[in-house]
């Protein structure tokens, strides 16, 4: 692969990479050349950043809190007086600027964390699966077949409505309802790479089982799942969103993108602007995802770039 | 249920738990709810004490008239965009189509929704902010009801357009390669032939199987949506009812919709078969 991209890189003019690059060196170079996923990673590190110094961006710049109420300027149009109503205030005056920073906080923890969640269960399941076939593989199938003959997030909710949801139990199911995608694609991957030589090749030597699925196979899928993990966070965010716009994922007074859509859209007549800056917070952050996933895609494996 | 602060003395409780059959254990009841939908009997409403399957029929038709239509659109106007992205490749058409996917994919539906009725509807006095008729107006399927459509079928219908434009894409770069389109080209056919007869009835087939998935987001939108526009459909009933903690309701519409999902899915492997005579039922 090293090889290839080195003849595409001069065919492109460019200088060649190191000559023993190995895979990721490679896709680091090339995607330090992809100013568009260049871009997005920059915006999605800025929002990252801010969100987690929402606390000392609240107090050094914004002089709030994120409950601290102004009665007496409740519906504020975005203004820089004070700075922490650049985006308006709510219906009790609170500063929007600051809640989206928290929300913020709260929206990528789940994002991440059941996107971890789901790829631990997804690569476990589809590597014993697709590595051990037979009754396991049926079972596992049987079991990700019933899953998504139901629609998702009419799961999400009634397990939302059965346990009220704080952060962590959301995380939880969330990533216990997405897990099936990656469990799909690591089990067909699985399956060709087994009968692959250096497989046999390890058999032979008399590794086992898990030392064959751990260290042979897992290495040459990782690549893609790192595409999928991607995409996936982005998925996730908006699902954590829309449930907690429906009220049933993190309820107030813990800020969330999509709770605060919750409020903003009974006051559309007072504070158009409510709505507008959590929906595009969303907006950005899985833009940033989708554009991420894709770049990576491209930069690890040129091949399946699309035509 | 229905804790000490009301006038309900234990006795009231216990016989309500009896008549409603949640004092026998979860395995006896998961059995007796077998046996009543073998039935088609989905018991009645906690909350509304009115059978089950009439609630769910009553909203039925009302969800079906959003994804129809929604699926009407996103066809008309995904399988041109697709076809031209693939047509176009690599020029600015294609890279528009990329981003307007991409695009589709990341917007929340139901933000959508929500500037679709704060900037048409509440701002501009031009759609109606929700529900499925203008007050004192039932007409059925008539130009009231098509107005109100007009919100939730577009923000649907987005969703659906980010999807198949991308996979036709591929499936017509994959076709234009194959001889018999050049076999199509060099015995003089018109171009516009060429795609309509040769190329997009090939790259349609493999299309065709995604109906389930476009049906899955449909029902994933219709729960959101339905909400967001306040339309009395299914997805509004399911949540409603998992928000009031009126099982039998939510247990009936897991079981309806899973079985139309299922369903879609048998009917795509058949149309599957029956457009492409390539594929054998083995």
């Amino acid at each position: 692969m090293a090889v290839r991209a080195q003849v595409a890189a001069r065919a492109a003019g460019a200088p060649e990479p190191r000559a023993s690059a190995g895979l990721w060196s490679t896709a680091w170079y090339r995607l330090r050349r992809d100013r568009l996923t260049m871009i997005a990673a920059a915006v999605l590190g800025t929002i990252i950043v801010l969100s987690i110094g929402a606390p000392v961006l609240a107090e050094l710049v914004f002089r709030t809190t994120f409950e601290k109420q102004d009665l007496l300027r409740t519906y504020a149009a975005p203004t820089l007086d004070p700075p922490g109503f650049v985006f308006g205030s709510d219906e009790v005056g609170r500063s929007q600027a600051v809640r989206l920073f928290y929300g913020g906080q709260v929206s990528l923890f789940v994002g991440f964390m059941a996107a971890f969640i789901q790829l631990t269960i997804g690569v476990l399941l589809g590597l014993v699966a697709g590595y051990f076939r037979g009754a396991i593989d049926d079972v596992i199938t049987w079991f990700i077949t019933t899953l998504n003959s139901i629609p998702t997030l009419f799961l999400l909710i009634i397990f939302a409505a059965l346990f009220a949801p704080s952060p962590i139990t959301l995380t939880i199911i969330i990533g216990a309802v997405f897990w099936t995608g990656i469990t799909n694609f690591v089990r067909g991957q699985t399956f060709a790479l087994r009968e692959r030589e250096f497989v046999t090749a390890a058999r032979t030597v008399g590794a086992t089982p898990w030392r064959i699925m751990l260290r042979h196979i897992l290495p040459n899928i990782l690549p893609l799942i790192f595409v999928l993990t991607a995409i996936d966070v982005g998925t996730i965010i908006l699902a954590e969103s829309a449930l907690s716009y429906l009220g049933l994922g993190i309820v107030p007074p813990t800020p969330s993108w999509g709770n605060m859509l919750t409020n903003a859209s009974s006051y559309f007549n007072r504070a158009p602007w409510l709505v507008v800056s959590p929906g595009a917070m969303i907006f950005l952050t899985v833009l940033c995802l989708y554009l991420i996933g894709d770049g990576l895609r491209d930069a690890l494996d040129p091949r399946l770039k699309s035509r | 249920m229905l804790a000490g602060q009301y006038d309900v003395t234990p006795e009231d409780r216990e016989g309500l738990r009896h008549s409603l059959g949640l004092d026998q254990p979860l395995p006896l009841q998961f059995v007796a709810w077998l046996w009543q939908i073998a039935h088609l009997d989905f018991g009645k409403s906690f909350y509304f004490n009115r059978p089950v399957l009439d609630l769910i029929t009553e909203r039925i038709p009302n969800s079906l008239q959003i994804s129809m239509l929604a699926l009407l659109i996103t066809v008309l106007v995904g399988v041109p965009l697709g076809v031209v992205a693939a047509l176009r490749r690599g020029r600015i058409e294609d890279h528009a189509i990329r981003v307007l996917s991409v695009v589709g994919h990341a917007i929340p539906q139901f933000w959508l929704g929500l500037i679709f009725v704060l900037t048409l509807g509440v701002q501009a006095r031009f759609f109606p902010i929700g529900s499925m008729n203008a007050v004192g107006v039932d007409c059925g399927l008539c130009w009231d009801r098509f107005w109100h459509l007009v919100g939730p079928v577009t923000v649907i219908s987005i969703a659906g357009i980010a999807n198949l434009p991308r996979i036709l894409r591929t499936e017509v770069l994959e076709v234009i390669s194959q001889d018999y389109v050049r076999t199509a080209r060099s015995k003089g056919l018109r171009e516009r032939s060429v795609i309509a007869a040769h190329i997009l009835r090939n790259a349609l087939i493999p299309v065709v199987t995604l109906f389930g998935a476009i049906l899955l987001v449909f029902f994933n939108g219709s729960l959101i949506i339905e909400r967001v526009f306040n339309w009395p459909g299914l997805g509004r009933l399911t949540f409603d009812a998992a928000v009031t903690k009126d099982y039998p309701v939510v247990q009936a519409s897991f079981l309806i919709s899973s079985v139309l999902l299922i369903l879609s899915y048998l009917l795509r492997d058949i149309a599957y078969a029956w457009v492409d005579p390539r594929v054998k039922v083995r």
